[in-house]
C-alpha cells in the first residue's frame, strides 16, 4: 500500500508516520511539504491513502485536495489539521476528503481511520 | 450551595470581592467583603439573580464572559481602565481623590464547570487608577510642553542664525538659518573651527579684543566682517558668550548673530567718495568735529595734511576727463598704501585730499609726508603720464576749533604751491 | 548576577516542532474565536524568529502598518515556560469587532477596548494552554492589560533593555468576512527559552523515538 504524507512540518509528518507504522507497518510512503509537491507525488505514484494537512506554504491544502479529487474523484484523502473549526470540516468534506481529524493524530485515532474513513 | 466551611473562612478573609454564579446569573456565594461593601448581605442575595440586585449589568456581555471562561478552562477579564462599573461601590476616600467610585478590576474564573459555575472577584484597583489617572495627566502636560517647545525650536533654528563652538572654537552646532546665510551645508561645518568665517584682509584687532573678552568669561557685541562658502563678504552684528561648566570654567561659547551687510553697505556709501572710494568728506568733517568737540586726550595728537595735485586741470585739458579721473584713484591709491592702517584720509573734493596722521609730532609727520610726496611723484598714471603734488601740513594745537586748523593748513598748501609746488610746507 | 552564557539557538527540527505546536495552538484560538464570533478564520502559518531585544521594536512595526493606531494587550504569563502574549489589531479591525461582538453599529471605546481585551484574552489563553498541554507543563495567567496607541509606540526600547534575546512566535488572526485583522506575538526571554528549547526536545524524543 502506498501512502502520501504531507505536512509542511516535519514533526508533524513524523507524528502521522509513527500511529501509521503501528497499523500499517508494511505500507510504503511518501512524503510532500506542500500542496504542489503532493499533487506532483500524486500523479507519480497514485497513493492509496492521502494525509493532508490545511496551513502550508506555496499551495494550501485546500488547493491540493481540490486538485487530487480533479486527478482522481476516488482519491482517498485525510485532512489532518490543527484548524479545528467545524466550517473547515464541512468545506474539506463538500470538497472531497473522507473525512478529517485535528491534530495530533494517535493509534487510536488511526485505527478509526483505516476502519470506517477508508475504501481500501 | 457550598458545604465546605474552609474557603468560606478564607474568601472571607480576604480583601476583595468574591461571588460565585452560574449561567443564569443566580448567586451562590456572597463573601464578607461584598457584604460590607455593597450592603447587601448573604442572606439576602443567596439563591437570587444577580440581575435583581444589579440591573445594569450589560448581562449579554456577562454571559459571553461566563461562558467563554467555563469554555476555555480559563479566566476572563473586563477591561480594568474601563470607566463602566461591574457593580457600582462608593468610595470613603475623603481626601485628594478624584474617583467617586472604586476602580474595580473584575476577573472571572471557571469554578465548577459541570454545574456552569464561575467565581467572579472583584479587586480594588483605586488607588492604582488614580496615580496611573494622574501620570496621564502629567504626561500630557509634559507632551504639551514639548510640542510647544519643538515648535520654538523649529522657529528659533529657521529664523536666527545662531552657533555653539567649543570652548577652543571648534563648532558644535549650528542653526538652519545659520548654514543658509552662510551657503555651507551643516554638516561641513561641524568641527571646523570658527575661524573659516574670517577674511583674508581682515584686520586681527577686533579678534584679538574679541577672544581676550570671552576668555575673560564675558560676553562680547560688535560687528563683524565674515565670508560666505561662495566668498561673499557678511556683515553680522554678533554677541558672543561663554558658557561655563559647574566648576565655573570656559566650557562652550554660544553665538547670536544678525545680518547687518545692508546697512553697513548703506552706511558705507553715505561715507565713501564713489570715485576713489576713500572717505568723503562729510565723513571727514564728523570725525574731526567730534576730535576737536571731545578733545580726548588720545585723538588730539595728530598732523592734519591736505594734498592738491599740480596742474590737474591741465591734464584733464590735455588728455580729457576719464584720464583726469583714472589720475585722481591712481593718486588716491599711491596715498592710501603710503599710510599707516590708522591713519585716516579722505577725498576733499576736486583734486585735493585731506590725511589726519595719528599720534605724530610735527617732525615725524613731515618725514611720512615727504615720503607720500615722493611716492606721487615716482608713481606712473599711464606709461607716458605722471604728476605731483603739493602738501600742507600741521599739528593740531590742543582746544582749537576745526576751522582754526584747515585755516593754517590751507595757507600751508597755499605757500608749496607758490613756492613751486611740488613740496611740503609746515605750518 | 547572571552571568551563565545561555544556549538560546534553535536547531531546524527544534524550530519546525515549536512552529507545529503553535499552529496546533492557533487552531484551537481560531476554533474558540469562530465560536465567540459565529465566523470562520483563516490559518495562517506562524513564523518564529529570535532576536535581540533591541530588534523587537523593528520586527513589531515590520509587521504591520505605521500609518495606523493600534489597540494592543499584554497578557503575562508564568510557570516553566513563561512570558508574554501581545495581542495587536488596528482601530478599524478593532471596531468591526466591537460591531460585531457588541452588536452594535457604532461601538463606544470601552466596547471595543473590552471586545480587544476579550478577543486577546480567548487567544492568549487557548494558545498558551494549548501550547503548555502539547508541552506538559502548567502556567498561570495575569489581567491584561490594554492600550490604544500608535504603531510607533507599541514596544518601547526602555520596556525591554532587561531582556537579552527574544523569542518571537507571531501569527495573523484572520476573519475576512468580518473583517478583523491582527497579529498575535508571543514573547519570552533567556532561561524562558532554554526551558522551552528543553521541552521541545522532550517532544521531539517522544514523537522520533
Amino acid at each position: 500500500m502506498k501512502v502520501l504524507i504531507v505536512d509542511d512540518s516535519k514533526i508533524a509528518r513524523m507524528g502521522v508516520i509513527k500511529s501509521l507504522k503501528e497499523i500499517q507497518p508494511e505500507a510504503e510512503l511518501f512524503q510532500a511539504t506542500n500542496g504542489l509537491e503532493a499533487v506532483e507525488l500524486f500523479k507519480k505514484e497514485k497513493p492509496d491513502v492521502v494525509f493532508l494537512d490545511l496551513t502550508m506554504p506555496v499551495m494550501d491544502g485546500y488547493e491540493a485536495l481540490k486538485k487530487i479529487i480533479e486527478i482522481d474523484k476516488e482519491a482517498q484523502v485525510i485532512v489532518v489539521s490543527a484548524d479545528i473549526q467545524s466550517e473547515a470540516k464541512h468545506r474539506v468534506l463538500v470538497a472531497g476528503a473522507k473525512n478529517m481529524y485535528p491534530k495530533p493524530i494517535n493509534k487510536e485515532i488511526m485505527t478509526h481511520i483505516f476502519e470506517q474513513d477508508l475504501l481500501l | 450551595m457550598i458545604e465546605i466551611k474552609y474557603p468560606d473562612v478564607l474568601l472571607d478573609s480576604l480583601e476583595n470581592g468574591h461571588m460565585i454564579l452560574d449561567d443564569n446569573f443566580i448567586v451562590s456565594y456572597w463573601n464578607r467583603w461584598l457584604a460590607i461593601n455593597t450592603q447587601i448581605s448573604k442572606d439576602e442575595i443567596i439563591g437570587k439573580k444577580l440581575d435583581t440586585f444589579y440591573p445594569d449589568i450589560n448581562y449579554k456581555v456577562l454571559y459571553r464572559k461566563i461562558i467563554t471562561a467555563l469554555t476555555i478552562g480559563t479566566p476572563t477579564f473586563y477591561d480594568a481602565d474601563s470607566n463602566a462599573k461591574f457593580i457600582t461601590i462608593n468610595r470613603n476616600k475623603v481626601t485628594t481623590s478624584s474617583l467617586k467610585l472604586m476602580q474595580q478590576q473584575v476577573t472571572i474564573s471557571p469554578y465548577i464547570a459541570y454545574e456552569n459555575k464561575v467565581m467572579i472577584s472583584i479587586y480594588d484597583i483605586s488607588e492604582l487608577f488614580e496615580a496611573k489617572l494622574m501620570i496621564k495627566k502629567e504626561i500630557k502636560k509634559v507632551h504639551k510642553l514639548n510640542n510647544k517647545l519643538e515648535a520654538e525650536k523649529e522657529i528659533i533654528d529657521k529664523n536666527i542664525m545662531l552657533m555653539r563652538t567649543s570652548a577652543d572654537g571648534t563648532i558644535i552646532d549650528i542653526s538652519t538659518f545659520f548654514s543658509q546665510f552662510f551657503e555651507f551645508d551643516k554638516k561641513d561645518f561641524l568641527g571646523k573651527n570658527v575661524s573659516i568665517f574670517k577674511l583674508a584682509d581682515e584686520s586681527d584687532a577686533i579678534y584679538k579684543e574679541l577672544w581676550k573678552t570671552i576668555r575673560d568669561k564675558k560676553s562680547w557685541s560688535g560687528e563683524l566682517k565674515y565670508k560666505t562658502f561662495n566668498g561673499k563678504e557678511k556683515w553680522v552684528q554678533s554677541r558672543v558668550m561663554p558658557i561655563l561648566d559647574s566648576d565655573g570654567e570656559l566650557f562652550e561659547f554660544s553665538a547670536v548673530y544678525h545680518d547687518i551687510t545692508n546697512e553697513k553697505l548703506l552706511a558705507e556709501l553715505y561715507i565713501t567718495d564713489p570715485l576713489t572710494k576713500l572717505y568723503n568728506r562729510v565723513h571727514f568733517d564728523e570725525i574731526i568735529s567730534f576730535i576737536v568737540e571731545h578733545q580726548r586726550k588720545s585723538d588730539i595728537d595728530f598732523a592734519l595734511v591736505i594734498v592738491d595735485i599740480d596742474h590737474f586741470k591741465s591734464i584733464n585739458d590735455t588728455y580729457g576727463h576719464q584720464v583726469g579721473d583714472e589720475a585722481l584713484v591712481s593718486v588716491a591709491k599711491t596715498l592710501k598704501n603710503s599710510l599707516r592702517e590708522n591713519d585716516l584720509i579722505a577725498r576733499w573734493g576736486g583734486e585735493e585730499f585731506v590725511i589726519m596722521l595719528k599720534n605724530v609730532t610735527l617732525n615725524e609727520a613731515k618725514a611720512i609726508v615727504e615720503k607720500v610726496r615722493a611716492n606721487v611723484e615716482k608713481n606712473r598714471i599711464t606709461d607716458s603720464i605722471s604728476v605731483t603734488a603739493s602738501f600742507g601740513l600741521t599739528k593740531y594745537i590742543k582746544g582749537e576749533s576745526a576751522k582754526e586748523i584747515f585755516k593754517r593748513v590751507d595757507s600751508a598748501l597755499y605757500e608749496a604751491k607758490r613756492g613751486g609746488r611740488n613740496r611740503v610746507v609746515v605750518k | 548576577m547572571n552571568k551563565k552564557i545561555l544556549n538560546l539557538k534553535f536547531t531546524e527540527d527544534q524550530i519546525d516542532a515549536l512552529r507545529e505546536f503553535m499552529n496546533v495552538s492557533i487552531g484551537a484560538a481560531t476554533a474558540s474565536l469562530a465560536n465567540l464570533l459565529d465566523a470562520f478564520g483563516t490559518m495562517h502559518i506562524p513564523e518564529i524568529e529570535i532576536c535581540n531585544s533591541s530588534e523587537l521594536a523593528g520586527k513589531i512595526e515590520s509587521t504591520i502598518d505605521l500609518k495606523s493606531m493600534y489597540y494592543t494587550t499584554k497578557q503575562l504569563f508564568t510557570g516553566k515556560f513563561g512570558g508574554e502574549c501581545m495581542f495587536v489589531i488596528s482601530e478599524d479591525s478593532a471596531k468591526n469587532l466591537g460591531r460585531h461582538l457588541y452588536n452594535v453599529t457604532i461601538p463606544s471605546g470601552d466596547e471595543i477596548k473590552d471586545a480587544v481585551m476579550e478577543l486577546s484574552n480567548i487567544l492568549t489563553s487557548t494558545i498558551v494552554s494549548r501550547l503548555t498541554q502539547e508541552l506538559n507543563v502548567q502556567v498561570q495567567f495575569f489581567v491584561p492589560s490594554s492600550q490604544f496607541i500608535d504603531a510607533n509606540s507599541i514596544i518601547h526600547d526602555e520596556d525591554v533593555v532587561e531582556y537579552s534575546k527574544i523569542i518571537i512566535i507571531s501569527t495573523i488572526l484572520d476573519f475576512q468576512d468580518q473583517q478583523i485583522k491582527g497579529n498575535i506575538y508571543i514573547l519570552t526571554k533567556d532561561e524562558a527559552i532554554e526551558s522551552l528549547k528543553i521541552l521541545i526536545d522532550k517532544k521531539i524524543e517522544e514523537i522520533y523515538g
